[in-house]
């Protein structure tokens, strides 16, 4: 006869032994202490320390004159088939007409198979040329229509003022992930967004009204950036000649760190980061040509 | 056998006294079990953000830099340091760190484990034994991100902003209030959040560092003030310093505004397409409009175990077969990264939950209920949960005009509900 006496026994002992070890959780890294203590010490120090600077990316201004850098992304797999999103949400507005909303994260040109929606910007540059011949005359505009961001991907400089404006009858919001940005929009409305600091790779732009409105953003000091178009070309004008550059590239799916475009280009001597280097010459124009893109290295 | 020990009331009822003993020693021996399970148990120490580790995909050695560096910077849990650049008072952090005791004038330390670490975690990364059972989950301080506050969406809360949140605690949620801690040692507290917050955010500035660097620098970060400093722990801690000149400016509602004017006036905006506050509170104001969200602490956990699974999906599809050693060895340590992320993502985060709009007719505010509260609500929104700010798309005037309608809510009824909505509320909670 189980007594519950006995119940109790057994259950304190498949308790104890249960209980003894708590979940497995991965090992937290543990610190060097002797380390801690000489950079604790040098940190509380006022003196200035060595002579390197605190970015983590370095360019010296070696030359003067000015280049430009283009060419091509193609994508060299199968396109995939463009879904519709799923759109149950102010139809009357978001769907008039019978419109269909794509799915734009991976967008290739079926006659060109060009790639669209690259995102290419040099990492650090010594020097810019005047701000009125790099930034766009028209002010930088950042538009929603149809339940839907204008640009999947758009780019603007520090400092810039964005027009985020809203062009539906309806009313959204403009959510930009890392950024603590997040602003009614009334409908026929907009707001002004100034950025204030970079984004390091794009960030995520969201409506949380209407779940599937997806865009990214890049805010650059220096506005050295560009974005592939349909075809999949791009072209950046007035870069600094005679400094070695690094160019980062990004795309939506990309399946490297941060989503960074990592490519075997060993004549670019392209990183898994997603990064190339090129020295122009003074008035060069660089064109870089068709630059594959194989399927493997996009996610789903 | 002689009973270990003697029942002290002799209770003899249901054979109780017989068995006794044998409940003590099997007690004893789980006990025993329980406390030789594990080693002795070590000094308390800071957890990383495993996490942001493994999604940036550091080394063991750059995940130990980063340690060694907030080694550095902030002390342990038992014995924390301050760098003057923080603006922190060391005085008022000691009294909330280390295990619970009386220091030398028998005054209580120990405050943040005694009180708040078993939700917010030792760490501040809201992993605390408590936290998995908790909804909405506790604050995770690590980000730098709160929600409630005087301040502009951007900005963080004033001292004054934390203290009046550890007073009232947030109603509606398992966040209890403080109101039996003496004021120096809520203040005290309130000072452990920043440093914990600013702790977490100088963290994950380092963690993303190494992305940044270029090639040349090994994966090393460099370990100058310069850097170190001004690079990544400034841009978390100077905002703190800021938090008073960020206030949300309030301007009084007008005089002479009829009450009744004002909820018809605010009930139009609450339902009209420039506040559309009814897009995601529902048209019942129930909560109920945009239900599926997910919040800033959230969300990341749902979108890296996407990544997860859409990598494991690769691997799987992937042939080894022709690859080149290369190749067969990037193979082999995207495997591993897959493993260890899906093992971090056990052990150092909780299932994900969905944010809810306010349910607006219980008339409870989690970031008080006073009209002001719902003012700087409205204004800039709650940061690090999807709902916006109205600032700029809604004029102050307006704003105060949907704060009276928000606090007429719970007691509107017009019969457009309906006899259902009892019945509603129910099935929704
Ligand atoms: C029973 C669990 C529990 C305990 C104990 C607890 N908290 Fe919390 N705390 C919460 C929850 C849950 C939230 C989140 C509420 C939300 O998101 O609406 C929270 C949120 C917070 C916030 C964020 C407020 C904001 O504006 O975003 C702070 C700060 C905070 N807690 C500090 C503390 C401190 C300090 C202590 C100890 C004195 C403590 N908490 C104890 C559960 C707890
Ligand atoms: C995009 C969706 C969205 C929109 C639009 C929105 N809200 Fe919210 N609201 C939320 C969510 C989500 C929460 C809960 C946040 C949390 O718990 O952290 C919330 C919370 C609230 C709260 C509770 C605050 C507290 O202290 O507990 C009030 C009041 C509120 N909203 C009013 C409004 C008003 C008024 C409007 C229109 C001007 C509006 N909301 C527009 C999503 C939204």
């Amino acid at each position: 006869m189980v007594r519950p006496v006995h119940f109790i026994c057994i259950s304190a002992i498949v308790l104890g032994l249960a209980g003894g070890c708590g979940p497995s959780r991965i090992s937290s890294p543990s610190a060097d202490d002797a380390a801690a203590q000489q950079l604790r010490v040098m940190l509380g120090s006022t003196a200035a320390s060595g002579n390197s600077s605190g970015d983590l990316t370095s360019a010296e201004s070696t030359g003067t004159g000015w280049g430009s850098l283009s060419g091509r992304f193609v994508f060299t797999g199968t396109p995939p088939e463009t879904k519709a999103l799923v759109i149950d949400k102010d139809t009357e507005i978001c769907s008039k007409d019978g419109r269909k909303s794509l799915d734009r994260s991976l967008l290739v040109d079926s006659s060109t198979k060009g790639l669209a929606n690259v995102v290419l910007f040099v990492r650090k540059v010594s020097r810019v040329k005047e701000p009125s011949e790099t930034v766009a005359a028209s002010a930088a505009v950042f538009d929603q229509k149809w339940c839907e961001f204008l640009s999947p991907v758009f780019s603007a400089k520090v400092g810039q003022a964005v027009d985020v404006r809203n062009s539906d009858p309806i009313g959204h919001n403009t959510n930009i992930s890392g950024s603590s940005f997040n602003q009614l929009i009334p409908a026929g409305q907009g707001t002004t967004y100034t950025p204030d600091r970079e984004t390091g790779m794009p960030s995520m732009v969201i409506c949380n009204i209407h779940p599937w409105m997806k865009a990214y953003v890049l805010f650059r000091k220096d506005g050295y950036a560009a974005i592939s178009g349909t075809d999949g070309s791009f072209r950046i004008q007035n870069l600094p000649a005679e400094e070695l550059l690094e160019f980062q590239v990004w795309h939506e799916r990309s399946t490297g760190p941060n989503g960074s475009l990592g490519l075997e280009k060993p004549e670019l001597k392209w990183t898994k980061k997603g990064r190339f280097q090129i020295k122009l010459v003074p008035d060069e124009e660089k064109n870089l040509g068709d630059i594959e893109v194989p399927a493997g290295v996009l996610g789903g | 056998m002689t009973p270990l020990l003697k029942s002290p009331r002799g209770s003899d009822r249901h054979g109780f006294k017989k068995t006794h003993s044998w409940v003590v020693f099997c007690t004893l021996l789980g006990c025993f079990f329980v406390s030789s399970g594990c080693n002795k148990t070590p000094p308390a120490s800071f957890r990383s953000n495993m996490i942001e580790a493994t999604k940036q995909r550091l080394s063991q050695s750059q995940e130990k830099q980063v340690a060694t560096v907030l080694l550095a910077m902030f002390g342990t849990p038992d014995n924390p340091v301050v760098l003057a650049e923080t603006g922190l008072d060391l005085e008022k952090l000691t009294l909330c760190a280390g295990p619970v005791r009386s220091d030398i004038v028998g005054r209580k330390n120990g405050l943040y484990r005694e009180h708040c670490a078993h939700c917010h975690g030792i760490t501040g990364d809201a992993m605390g034994p408590t936290a998995a059972f908790l909804n909405p989950y506790p604050r995770d301080y690590r980000p730098g991100v709160f929600k409630f506050k005087s301040t502009e969406r951007v900005e963080k809360p004033t001292h004054v902003d934390l203290v009046r949140i550890l007073h009232n605690g947030i109603a509606g949620t398992s966040m209890p209030s403080f109101a039996l801690l003496s004021e120096t040692q809520i203040d005290a507290l309130a000072e452990y959040v920043k440093y914990l917050s600013i702790r977490g955010e100088t963290e994950l500035s380092l963690m993303r560092a190494f992305f940044e660097l270029d090639d040349d620098a090994k994966g090393i970060l460099p370990e100058t003030r310069e850097f170190l400093i001004g690079e990544m722990l400034l841009p978390a801690s100077e905002k703190w310093l800021a938090a008073k000149e960020s206030q949300i400016p309030v301007p009084l509602i007008s005089e002479g505004v009829d009450l009744v004017e004002s909820i018809a006036k605010g009930k139009a905006l609450f339902y009209g397409d420039k506040a559309n506050c009814v897009k995601c509170h529902g048209v019942t104001g129930l909560g109920d409009g945009q239900a599926n969200d997910y919040d800033d602490w959230n969300k990341p956990i749902v979108e890296i175990d996407k990544e997860l699974r859409g990598t494991r999906e690769r691997i799987k599809v992937t042939a080894t077969a022709s690859m080149s050693p290369e190749e067969l060895a990037e193979h082999v340590a995207l495997q591993d990264w897959v493993t260890k992320l899906s093992q971090v993502l056990d052990g150092d985060s909780l299932k994900p939950r969905t944010v809810v709009p306010r349910n607006l007719r219980h008339g409870v505010y989690r970031g008080g209920r006073r009209p002001l509260d719902l003012y700087y609500r409205i204004y800039a929104g709650i940061n690090g949960a999807p709902m916006p700010a109205a600032k700029g798309a809604v004029s102050p005037e307006d704003i105060w005009h949907i704060v009276n309608y928000v606090r007429s809510l719970p007691y509107e009824f017009d019969g457009e509900l309906g006899a259902d909505r009892p019945l509603i509320a129910r099935e929704r909670f």
